[in-house]
C-alpha cells in the first residue's frame, strides 16, 4: 500500500485512521520527516482531520436542532460553540413540548429566561471573535425585546446590557485591528452588528445612559426583575391533555385530569375557558390546532348569544391563526372561517341587541356574562370588542392570497376559484349586516370588496356569482335584482362609494367604474370619467395597488377604444403603458425581470403579494398585439409622408419603429410563426401597398379570437388597413405620378368612389398632399414642387425655432405651474389675438379660475389630452416599481 | 322636425318667465300639438302670479269649462301681498330718492349703510324688502320695475347670496323687457361674479374634498344656466354672436357646455357660420372658431347631433359634399323652427353655401358648375350668379376662372412659395418670446412682493407690481387702480 493511499485512507474517516496509526506507527514516526516533501498529502490530511471533526459535530447536532446557522468559519472551536448556543436557542421547543407540563413559568419569566441564553451566548461568540454568530443573536435578542415591549413591559436590561457590552467590545476589535484576521464574511458580520448596536442603541440612549449611570448591574437588573411569579394553575395544559385523550366526545365529557380534577365545558366556564384560551393566543408553545379544537367545543357549548359571539370571534381570529411559514392559509381552514363568519354575521343579524364594535366605550369584565337587560348600553344594545369587517377583509385577502400561490393551470386553481361564490356570499351578508346597522365606514369598505369581484368580470359572470343573492331570503339593497343588469349594478355601487368620505376608496371605486365602462365597450363615457376625475394627475402619489389598478384601467381603455374602432386613441392610450417595455410588471401579472438591480427579499415578498390572481388577468398579449396594430395603422402612413430622413427619426411609437427597422434587417423572412411576426410582414406589407396581404395577415393573428367581438373587429380592420392603404399609396407614389385617376384607386383598394374621394379630398385640405381635384375627368392632380436644399434647411430652421419657443413656454409654464394661461397662447397661434399686456391679465385670471373649477367643469382639452397620450402617466407607471 | 327640436332641453335651465315666449314660439311653429304646447303655457303660469295669464290660458285651453274660484282668491291674496310689500319697499325708495341721499352715497357699501342708518334709520332688514317686492312684481310680470327694484337693492345690499339672485333677476327682467343693452352689461357682469365666485368659496370653506368638489358642481350650473339665459341676448343684441363665439369658446365655456349642455353646440355652430363674414375682417379669427367647434363637434358626436353639427361634421372631416349638401337641407328647417335662430336662417344658408363651395374649390382644380350649384341646392342659373360673386367676394380673380363654353370653373392654384411657409411659421415667436420674458419679469417682481402677504390677494399683487419692472409706464395703471 502506498503511503499516499494510507494518507488517503487516514483523512477519511477518524476511527479508521486511529486504527491505522495504531496498526502504522512504525511507519508513521519516520514518515514524520518526509513530509515537507510531500506537502500534499499533509495537505490532504489536515484537511481530512477538519472534515471529520466537523461532520461529527454537526452530526451531533443534528439531532438536537437543525439551525439554519451557516458556518463558514473555518475553526472547529467555533463551530462545536455554535452547537453549544443553537441548543441552547433553538432547542427551546423541543424542550418546552417536553416540560410544559411539569413546570409552567409565566410567559415573561421564559422571556427572560430566553434573554439570557442569549445575552450570554454573544457574550461567548463576542470573547472568541465570532461575529456572525453574535450578529444573529443580537438579532434574535432584539425581536424578543421588541416583542416584550409590545406587551408594554419596561426595556429589559439584558437588552441594555447587550447593547453596551457589544459596543465596547467592537471598539476594542477595532483598536486591536483583528480585522485583519476575520475573513470576508466575519466582517461583512461585524459591519452589520455595527449598524444594528448603533441602531438599537439610539432608539434606548435614555435607558443606555441611566444604565451607564448604575453601574452596579445586578441591583438594576434586580430592580427591574418582577418578582418570581406564583406557580400557576396549569390549567389549558391540563385541559388540552384532558381533551387529545378524548376528542370529539360531545359536550358533556368528562375526562380526569392530571391533577386528578375533572375538565367539564358547560354553559358556566365557557367564558373561562375562553379567557384562558385568550390568554394563551399568540405564544410561542401554544398548539393552534388544539387552540381552534377547545374553541370549536366551545361553541357547540355555548347556546346563549353573547356566549356564542364571543366564541365565535375567538374561533374565527383563531383559525386566521395559520403557520407563517406557510404560503397561505390551508384550505379547510379557511371554509370553516367562512363558514363560522356567515354563522357570526347570520347571529348578529337576528339579535340586533348584540352588536360587535371595534371601538367599545364601556370597560367590560371578560368573565361575566351580559345580556341587553342588565348590560346594555343606553339603547339597550351590549357592545361586544371586535371586528366584522376585519375578518371580512382577511378572508378576501386569504383567498386571494391562496389564488396567487396555485398553479393557475391546474384544476385546483379551479376548484379553489368556485370558492369565490361562498365569499362572494360572505361579503353580501356582511354588507346586509352594515346596511341594517348603518355603520358607514365598514360598509363602504366591504362594499368595495365586492365590487372589487364584479368590476373586471363579463355580464355573465356577474349574473352567476349575484345568483347567490337570488335565491337568498334577504338581500342587501344594491343587487342585480334591484338593478335589472350587472352594470348598472356597478353603476349603483361605485355612486354609493363616491359618497364616502374614504378617499382612497372613492378613487378605487372610480377606476372600477372606469374599467367596468371601458369592459362594456362605452369608450367615451369612459374616457369622460376618466379624465374629469384628473386621476392621472394624482396617481403618482397614490399607493401601489391603486396604481395597479389605474395600469389595469388604462389597459382596458386602451383595448375599449380598439373594439370601438378608435384606433388613434387606442394607441395613445396604451403607448403609456408600452412604452416602459414592462407591461407585465405595470399590470402586476408577473415578476419584474431583474437586469439592473437586484431586489432584496421584501421587495420581493411584497411584489409577489401584490400580484394579480390569474383569472383577473389581462391577457397582455393581446394588448400588445392591439398596441402594435394600432401603431402599424398610424406609424405606416406617417412614415411614407416623410421625405426626409431627419423627419423619420421622430417616431410615434418608438417601440413598434424598433420592431419594424430589427424586421427590416432580416436578410430571410420565414411565414410568421408569432403575433409580432404576423403584424410586422403585415406592415412591410401595407408599406408596399399589398393591402390584401396586409389584411389577410393579421386577420389570421390567432389571438383575435379572445376578444369578444372578434368578428366586428376584423372587418373593423380590414377597413382601416384598406384606408391607411390608400393613404400610403397616395404618400410614396405621389411623386412618380402627375395625375392619378380615382376610379382606378377605387379599384385597387375595393373602397367605394365616394370613400377614396373623402380620402384624398381630408388629405387635400389637411395640407399633407399637395395635389388637386379635378371633377371634370376624376383625377386627382398632383402639384410638385422641388425644393433646394437651401430652402429644406430654411424650413428646419424655423421649425426648430418654433419648437424652441414652444418648449420655452413649456419650461416658464412648469415654474409658474399655471398651465392654462400658457396653453391658451399656444393656442392663438396669429399674435393679433392678444391686444397687450393688460388684456392678457385679464385673461389670464379668467383662466386661472377655470382649472379650479376643474373637477368636473375643467375637463380642459379633452382631445388633445389625448392626442399627446394622457399626460405623464409613464412617471405613474414607473412608480410602481419604487 | 319635431326630433331636432331642443326646447324640452333648454327649458330646465331657464327661467319660467323665460319659457314663455319660447313656448309662444312652438306654438307658431306647429311642430307639437297646439293642445300640448298650451297645456305646458298652462301649468307653468300656473306657478307664477300671473293670475290673468293664467285665467286667459285657461280659457283657450278648456273654452266650456267654468274657471275655478281659486284663480280669484290667488289673485286677491297677489294684491294683497303686492300692497303690503309696496309699502315696505316706498319706505326706502322714498328715501333714496332723495337727493341730498343721492349724493352722499359711495362706493362703500358698508359705510352707505351705516348713513343710512344714522341718517334715516334704514336697517338691513328694510333694504331686503325692496329685493323682496322685486322679486315679486318680477312673479307677477311686471318686469321693468322689477328691475328698478332689483338695480336699487343691488346698489345697498351686501349679502352676496341675495344679490347673486337680484343679479339673475334683473338680467331676466332685462331680457324679457328687450333692453339688449343693458342685457348684456348684466350679463357680462354676472359672468364675472360667476368666474371668480369659485375661488372665494373655495377659500371660504377649506373643510375637505367635498367642499370644493360641491363649489365646483355649482359653479358648473351656474356656468349652464348662464349659457342657456345668455342665448336670448347674444341671438338679440347687433353684436352678439361674435359676442357668443368669444364667450363660449372661453375654456371655461366650452367644458361646461361639453359636460352638461351639448346641444348648445347647435347656436355655436350657428353662431360661427353666421359670424364668418363679419369676422372676416378680422383675418382667420372665425376659420379658427369653425375649426375649434368642428373639433368639439367631432368630440361630442357620441352624445348629441343634429342636422347643423352634421352639416359642419361632413363638409370639415368627412369631406362629403353629397352628405353635406342633404344635411344642410334639413338644417335649413331647423333653424327655421328654432326660437333663436329662425331670423339668421337666410344668412345661415348664404354662409353655409359659402363654406361649402369654399371646400369645394379649395380641393378642387376644375368644377362643373352644374355640379356645384346642385351641391348648393340652387338652380342653374342662381348658380352661376352665386359662384361669380362668390369669386369677386373670395378675391380670387386671379386663381378662378369660369370657362363658359365648357361650364366648368378653373381654379389655378400656385402653390405656396416656400418662403411664405418660413414666414408663416415664425411669425408670433417674437412675440411669444417677449411675453415670456414679460411673465418671467412679473413671477420675480411678484415673489419679492408676496412674501408677506395672504394667498387671497396673490393674483392681484402680483400683477401691480410685475408691471413696474416691465413698463415705465406702470405707475399710472396703478393709480388708475387704486
Amino acid at each position: 500500500m502506498s503511503r499516499f493511499f494510507r494518507t488517503q485512507n487516514d483523512s477519511s474517516s477518524s476511527s479508521e485512521s486511529s486504527d491505522e496509526e495504531l496498526l502504522s506507527s512504525g511507519e508513521e514516526a519516520p514518515a514524520q520527516p518526509a513530509q515537507p516533501k510531500q506537502p500534499m498529502s499533509r495537505f490532504l490530511k489536515t484537511a481530512g482531520d477538519s472534515d471529520a471533526s466537523s461532520s461529527s459535530s454537526s452530526s451531533d447536532s443534528d439531532d438536537s436542532d437543525d439551525d439554519d446557522q451557516p458556518a463558514p468559519v473555518a475553526k472547529p472551536a467555533v463551530n462545536r460553540f455554535l452547537r453549544k448556543n443553537a441548543g441552547l436557542g433553538g432547542g427551546s421547543d423541543s424542550d418546552d413540548s417536553d416540560d410544559a407540563p411539569k413546570i409552567v413559568k409565566s410567559a415573561k419569566d421564559k422571556r427572560i429566561e430566553e434573554m439570557q441564553t442569549i445575552g450570554k451566548a454573544i457574550d461567548n461568540a463576542v470573547k472568541i471573535g465570532d461575529w456572525n454568530a453574535a450578529s444573529t443573536e443580537f438579532e434574535k435578542l432584539g425581536r424578543l425585546v421588541q416583542r416584550q415591549t409590545g406587551v408594554s413591559e419596561p426595556v429589559p436590561p439584558y437588552w441594555l446590557r447587550a447593547i453596551v457590552s457589544l459596543e465596547t467590545a467592537m471598539s476594542a476589535t477595532k483598536e486591536k485591528d483583528s480585522k485583519k484576521k476575520l475573513n470576508a464574511a466575519a466582517t461583512k458580520a461585524l459591519n452589520g452588528l455595527k449598524q444594528k448596536v448603533k441602531k438599537a442603541s439610539k432608539e434606548h440612549e435614555e435607558l443606555i445612559k441611566e444604565y451607564n449611570k448604575k453601574k452596579a448591574e445586578e441591583k438594576y437588573i434586580a430592580a427591574l426583575a418582577p418578582p418570581p411569579p406564583p406557580p400557576k394553575e396549569p390549567a389549558p395544559a391540563r385541559s388540552r391533555v384532558a381533551e387529545a385523550a378524548a376528542p370529539g366526545e360531545g359536550p358533556d365529557f368528562t375526562t380526569v385530569g392530571k391533577g386528578g380534577k375533572g375538565v367539564q365545558h358547560t354553559q358556566d366556564t365557557v367564558l373561562k375557558d375562553l379567557a384562558q384560551v385568550n390568554e394563551n393566543r399568540g405564544k410561542k408553545n401554544t398548539d393552534r390546532v388544539e387552540q381552534v379544537r377547545t374553541l370549536e367545543r366551545l361553541l357547540a357549548v355555548a347556546e346563549k348569544t353573547y356566549l356564542r359571539i364571543r366564541v365565535l370571534l375567538a374561533l374565527i381570529s383563531a383559525r386566521f391563526d395559520y403557520n407563517p411559514a406557510a404560503t397561505h392559509m390551508p384550505i379547510d381552514a379557511w371554509m370553516s372561517a367562512q363558514e363560522e363568519l356567515d354563522q357570526l354575521v347570520r347571529l348578529l343579524l337576528k339579535e340586533p341587541a348584540y352588536s360587535v364594535d371595534e371601538q367599545v366605550d364601556v370597560e367590560y369584565d371578560d368573565i361575566i356574562e351580559r345580556n341587553p337587560k342588565d348590560h346594555g348600553d343606553a339603547d339597550g344594545i351590549v357592545r361586544i370588542r371586535g371586528s366584522v369587517i376585519s375578518f371580512v377583509d382577511r378572508l378576501d385577502e386569504e383567498f386571494t392570497r391562496s389564488l396567487q400561490n396555485t398553479d393557475p393551470h391546474g384544476t385546483e386553481y379551479i376548484e379553489r376559484l368556485r370558492h369565490e361564490k361562498i365569499l362572494y356570499k360572505s361579503i353580501c351578508l356582511a354588507e346586509l349586516y352594515f346596511e341594517r346597522t348603518s355603520k358607514e365606514d365598514p360598509r363602504a369598505r366591504v362594499i368595495m370588496r365586492r365590487l372589487e369581484h364584479i368590476y373586471y368580470k363579463p355580464d355573465v359572470l356577474v349574473e352567476a356569482l349575484e345568483q347567490v343573492n337570488a335565491d337568498a331570503d334577504s338581500i342587501p339593497a344594491l343587487s342585480l335584482r334591484a338593478s335589472g343588469n350587472p352594470q348598472s349594478l356597478v353603476h349603483s355601487i361605485c355612486i354609493l362609494l363616491y359618497k364616502t368620505t374614504n378617499p382612497v376608496l372613492r378613487t378605487r371605486a372610480m377606476l372600477c367604474h372606469i374599467y367596468n365602462h371601458a369592459l362594456h365597450n362605452e369608450f367615451y363615457t369612459a374616457r369622460d370619467m376618466l379624465l374629469m376625475s384628473h386621476l392621472q394627475e394624482s396617481v403618482h402619489s397614490a399607493d401601489i395597488m391603486t396604481q395597479i389598478l389605474y395600469n389595469r384601467t388604462i389597459v382596458q381603455l386602451g383595448l375599449c377604444a380598439f373594439r370601438c374602432g378608435l384606433i388613434k386613441e387606442c394607441q395613445a392610450i396604451l403607448q403609456e403603458i408600452f412604452a416602459t417595455q414592462r407591461v407585465k410588471e405595470l399590470l402586476a401579472q408577473g415578476l419584474h425581470q431583474q437586469r439592473y438591480t437586484t431586489l432584496t427579499p421584501e421587495q420581493e415578498k411584497a411584489e409577489r403579494n401584490r400580484q394579480m390572481p390569474f383569472h383577473m388577468h389581462i391577457n397582455t398579449e393581446l394588448a400588445e398585439a392591439v398596441f402594435l396594430v394600432a401603431s402599424m395603422l398610424i406609424e405606416i402612413p406617417l412614415l411614407a409622408s416623410l421625405d426626409t430622413e431627419e423627419a423619420k427619426r421622430k417616431t410615434v411609437s418608438k417601440s413598434f419603429r424598433r420592431l419594424l427597422e430589427h424586421a427590416n434587417r432580416q436578410v430571410f423572412n420565414g411565414p410568421p410563426e408569432n403575433t409580432r411576426d404576423h403584424i410586422m410582414q403585415a406592415s412591410k406589407a401595407l408599406q408596399d401597398g399589398e393591402w390584401q396581404k396586409a389584411r389577410d395577415l393579421i386577420q389570421s393573428i390567432a389571438i383575435w379570437n379572445l376578444m369578444p367581438e372578434a368578428k366586428s373587429v376584423k372587418e373593423m380592420l380590414a377597413k382601416r388597413i384598406q384606408e391607411e392603404g390608400l393613404r400610403t399609396y397616395l404618400f410614396s407614389n405621389a411623386p412618380h405620378y402627375s395625375t392619378l385617376s380615382l376610379e382606378l384607386l377605387s379599384r385597387i383598394f375595393s373602397l367605394s368612389l365616394r370613400t377614396v374621394t373623402s380620402i384624398v379630398s381630408k388629405m387635400i385640405w389637411n395640407e399633407e398632399l399637395a395635389a388637386s381635384l379635378d371633377q371634370a375627368s376624376g383625377v386627382v392632380v398632383f402639384h410638385r414642387t422641388e425644393t433646394t436644399k437651401l430652402q429644406q434647411l430654411a424650413l428646419a430652421l424655423s421649425e426648430r425655432v418654433a419648437q424652441l419657443v414652444e418648449q420655452n413656454e413649456k419650461t416658464l409654464d412648469n415654474k409658474l405651474g399655471n398651465s392654462a394661461a400658457w396653453a391658451d397662447r399656444g393656442d392663438g397661434k396669429g399674435g393679433e389675438k392678444r391686444g397687450g399686456e393688460v388684456a392678457g391679465g385679464g385673461e389670464r385670471r379668467g383662466t386661472r379660475t377655470g382649472t379650479r373649477g376643474a373637477l368636473r367643469g375643467g375637463a380642459r382639452g379633452r382631445g388633445a389630452r389625448f392626442a399627446q397620450g394622457l399626460g405623464g402617466q409613464v412617471a405613474g407607471a414607473r412608480a410602481v416599481r419604487a | 322636425m319635431a326630433e331636432y327640436d331642443i326646447t324640452e332641453k333648454l327649458i330646465p335651465f331657464i327661467d319660467k318667465h323665460l319659457a314663455f315666449p319660447v313656448l309662444t314660439h312652438l306654438l307658431e311653429t306647429a311642430l307639437f300639438p297646439e293642445e300640448d304646447v298650451r297645456a305646458a303655457q298652462y301649468e307653468l303660469a300656473k306657478t307664477t302670479n300671473m293670475v290673468d295669464f293664467t285665467v286667459q290660458l285657461f280659457q283657450q285651453l278648456y273654452p266650456d269649462e267654468e274657471i275655478p274660484q281659486e284663480f280669484a282668491d290667488k289673485r286677491d291674496q297677489a294684491l294683497q301681498k303686492a300692497e303690503q310689500l309696496e309699502t315696505d319697499a316706498q319706505v326706502v325708495l322714498e328715501v333714496i330718492e332723495r337727493e341730498e341721499v343721492a349724493q352722499a352715497l359711495r362706493q362703500d357699501k358698508i359705510q352707505n349703510l351705516h348713513y343710512l342708518k344714522e341718517n334715516y334709520n334704514l336697517t338691513l332688514d328694510h333694504i331686503q324688502a325692496l329685493y323682496t317686492f322685486g322679486q315679486f312684481q318680477y312673479a307677477t310680470g311686471n318686469y321693468s320695475n322689477a328691475a328698478e327694484y332689483l338695480y336699487h337693492f343691488r346698489i345697498l345690499s351686501t349679502d352676496a347670496d341675495l344679490n347673486l339672485s337680484a343679479h339673475w333677476g334683473k338680467l331676466a327682467c332685462d331680457i324679457l323687457f328687450g333692453q339688449w343693452d343693458t342685457a348684456l352689461e348684466e350679463l357680462n357682469s354676472l359672468r364675472e361674479t360667476i368666474d371668480s365666485r369659485l375661488g372665494s368659496a373655495a377659500a371660504n370653506a377649506p373643510a375637505g374634498p367635498n367642499a370644493s368638489s360641491e363649489a365646483a358642481l355649482a359653479q358648473l350650473q351656474a356656468r349652464t344656466w348662464l349659457i342657456h339665459w345668455s342665448l336670448f341676448v347674444y341671438f338679440n343684441h347687433a353684436q352678439g354672436r361674435s359676442l357668443l363665439l368669444d364667450t363660449f369658446l372661453s375654456p371655461a365655456y366650452l367644458n361646461t357646455i361639453q359636460t352638461s349642455c351639448p346641444w348648445v353646440l347647435r347656436y355655436l355652430a350657428v353662431a360661427a357660420i353666421v359670424t364668418r363674414k363679419s369676422a372676416n375682417a378680422t383675418s382667420g379669427r372665425a376659420r379658427h372658431a369653425l375649426r375649434e367647434i368642428v373639433r368639439v363637434i367631432q368630440m361630442e358626436e357620441y352624445q348629441y347631433t343634429d342636422p347643423i353639427t352634421q352639416f359642419l361634421k361632413e363638409l370639415y372631416l368627412e369631406f362629403d359634399f353629397d352628405a353635406a349638401q342633404k344635411s344642410l337641407a334639413i338644417a335649413e328647417k331647423v333653424v327655421e323652427n328654432d326660437f333663436f335662430l329662425w331670423d339668421l336662417k337666410q344668412e345661415f344658408l348664404d354662409n353655409s353655401r359659402y363654406l361649402i363651395s369654399e371646400a369645394y374649390c379649395r380641393i378642387h382644380q376644375r368644377i362643373d358648375i352644374d355640379d356645384l350649384s346642385s351641391r348648393l341646392n340652387l338652380s342653374q342659373e342662381e348658380g352661376e350668379k352665386w359662384i361669380v360673386n362668390l369669386i369677386r367676394d373670395m378675391r380670387m380673380g386671379a386663381d378662378a376662372k369660369i370657362d363658359l363654353e365648357k361650364n366648368i370653373i378653373h381654379i389655378n392654384r400656385p402653390p405656396a412659395p416656400l418662403y411664405q411657409a418660413v414666414i408663416e411659421k415664425t411669425r408670433g415667436l417674437a412675440f411669444r418670446t417677449q411675453a415670456l420674458g414679460a411673465a418671467m419679469n412679473r413671477k420675480a417682481a411678484g415673489e419679492t412682493m408676496e412674501t408677506g402677504e395672504e394667498g387671497k390677494n396673490k393674483g392681484k399683487g402680483r400683477r401691480t407690481g410685475a408691471q413696474q419692472p416691465s413698463q415705465p409706464a406702470a405707475p399710472s395703471i396703478v393709480a388708475t387702480e387704486a
